[in-house]
């Protein structure tokens, strides 16, 4: 894998050029630059700035956690599990370090720590530990040389994930990248490989630095933290969220669903890319991160939040667009310039008020409508003409 | 003044066909004169949009570049509800992508608007040596379904910017020139005029 050190220099040296001295007239100037997990980024002096800012955040964030490690012990953060189990062991220290940790996680878990906390917290750690040790390497040896309709979407997508990348575009990120996702496609037949998973298990591998533990998220990630069924046969999890999403979006921002409503823009043309690509595609990567280190601590509703959240930030704009390309840029020219990712999450859990819905309980409501839906199309498609 | 408004023209275009066949190529062809070799695989769908000057209208396309793996089937009819054009894509290098070509063809005739502008595009027309799709068949296909026929590269450009053009001046013109007295009827302008390519 690459060296972190060596593109964090790159990056320093690159960003140093665009200290803020340079006037603000110039902020227009679109300048291309590599962030922290080695993307390319198109953005103006702004953006850099921001992205200046957002690494010395993180610096102060790691301040915080190597503090925490010292005074409470390293893996603190495992004696936290705010379940009923805990609350009725009534472990006050425990509870404190719960409360402590979700705010903490909230404001960002630094990178290099990402990939302990992740596996930890996520509950891949336990889900690694209920099979024998050389699980992942029998199954990629297993599977090694085995053709199926998944290996050969997977060979197709392989240099279409992330394409330019420094290290995900290079024959050695290709064949990491493929063990993963064939080998996830073997562990369950059912997902095997829907288009989507390429973007999410490759930025897996570059947090977590080994395929193994990537593996091993991404089961994870599909079998506990993701609603069922987000990518297998027809997305019905998916389609799922999206309604849910919906309801969320009508009650929580009701003006703006009412003048999306209006000029017939379906909120699913663009909430459909985010929750399949977990916003990777959308966000840049720090952001995509930050979500994501929630993600993996509090659920999938964080996910919903998130969109919500989006569209939040931008209903004045959004109430003023008279066209479905109005939104769809408005929408795109957000994310993609989101590289404060506080600015995002300080929306999402400080600015949306109290939550009043169920979500689970949203989720099984909208289920047998789904059903029904996706059953019908079946049917009708069948059917002669 | 008046005549500029009635004779620009917006239109909802889809693009469906196997992963892999080129779609978002041909978009980014047709919008930014580019061509990547490895295009990022598109979820869900991408949204761009161009204008084009056909005789004395200007069409405004508004494109929705769709996923084409089998499993994201079900949020097509998202994409191509209300849509004015579709172009179905297909590898010239890969029966199996004519065979799912067909299909959507065959989906859009059902559930799709009547009076939409279908093509069928059999792209990579470059790869000759590796054709697996001759360009009679895929004609055939299309004269038999009320379709129009290219085929493209996105690589060399070739009729990629025509196919757009072609769907441009097939769009059925949504005010009929003399309405003097500006009456509104009944919107059924399309009928006349489709049945005569449509229909076999």
């Amino acid at each position: 894998m690459f060296s972190k050190r060596d593109l964090s220099v790159e990056i320093q040296s690159q960003i140093h050029i665009l200290r803020p001295s340079i006037h603000a007239r110039r902020a227009n100037i679109s300048v291309k630059f590599q962030d922290l997990y080695g993307f390319t980024v198109e953005g103006n002096v702004d953006d850099a700035n921001i992205l200046n800012e957002v690494r010395e955040k993180v610096r102060e964030q790691g301040r915080v956690w190597w503090g925490l490690e010292a005074s409470k012990g390293a893996n603190w953060y495992l004696q936290t599990h705010v379940t009923s189990a805990l609350k009725s062991s009534l472990k006050f220290s425990a509870l404190v370090n719960g409360i402590t940790l979700k705010k903490l996680i909230r404001k960002g878990i630094p990178p290099v720590l990402r990939p302990k906390v992740w596996f930890s917290l996520s509950g891949a750690a336990k889900k690694k530990s209920t099979v024998p040790d050389t699980y992942y390497n029998d199954l990629i040896i297993a599977v090694e040389g085995k053709v199926t309709p998944a290996t050969k979407q997977i060979d197709h997508d392989l240099p279409r994930t992330f394409p330019g990348h420094p290290w995900l575009d290079t024959p050695e990120g290709h064949a990491s990248l493929r063990r993963v996702l064939v080998a996830y496609s073997f562990r369950d037949s059912d997902v095997g490989y829907c288009q989507g998973l390429n973007y999410v298990a490759a930025l897996l591998l570059l947090v977590m630095k080994t395929e193994e533990d990537a593996f091993w998220m991404l089961a994870v990630l599909l079998e506990n933290v993701l609603v069922n069924d987000c990518y297998s046969n027809n997305l019905s999890g998916c389609h799922v969220e999206q309604r849910v999403f919906k309801d969320l979006l009508k009650k929580k921002c009701p003006s703006v669903y009412g003048h999306l409503e209006g000029l017939e823009f379906d909120v699913s043309l663009v909430a459909t890319e985010w929750f399949l690509c977990l916003f990777s595609k959308s966000l840049p990567s720090e952001t995509s991160l930050r979500v994501w280190d929630v993600l993996f601590y509090e659920g999938a509703k964080v996910l919903l939040k998130m969109a919500l959240a989006i569209f939040k930030m931008k209903e004045e704009e959004l109430l003023t667009a008279n066209h479905v390309g109005d939104v769809i840029n408005i929408i795109q020219n957000t994310t993609h310039h989101l590289f404060d990712p506080d600015e995002l999450l300080t929306v999402a859990f400080d600015k949306l008020g109290f939550m009043t819905t169920n979500i689970s309980k949203e989720r099984k409501k909208q289920e047998p409508a789904v059903m029904a839906e996706l059953d019908e199309r079946l049917r009708r498609l069948n059917s002669g003409s | 003044m008046a005549t500029t408004g009635h004779n620009n023209l917006n239109a909802k275009l889809v693009l469906l066909g196997d992963m892999g066949a080129g779609k978002s190529s041909l978009v980014l062809r047709f919008v930014k004169g580019q061509f990547l070799e490895f295009q990022e695989s598109t979820i869900g769908a991408a949204f761009f949009s161009q204008t084009l000057a056909v005789n004395d209208a200007t069409v405004k396309f508004e494109i929705w570049d769709t996923a084409g793996q089998e499993r994201y089937h079900s949020l097509a009819p998202m994409y191509y509800r209300g849509a004015a054009a579709a172009i179905i894509v297909f590898d010239i290098t890969s029966a199996d992508s004519f065979t799912r070509a067909k299909k959507w063809v065959q989906e859009l005739q059902k559930q799709g608007n009547p009076n939409m502008v279908m093509a069928l595009a059999g792209n990579k027309a470059d790869l000759e040596d590796k054709r697996k799709v001759t360009a009679e068949e895929a004609r055939a296909y299309a004269d038999e379904n009320g379709l129009f026929f290219m085929e493209t590269s996105a690589k060399t450009a070739a009729n990629v910017n025509d196919i757009f053009h072609e769907i441009a001046k097939r769009l059925p013109r949504a005010q009929p020139t003399q309405n003097p007295a500006g009456m509104v009827l009944v919107d059924r302008p399309a009928e006349g005029t489709r049945a005569a390519s449509c229909c076999s």
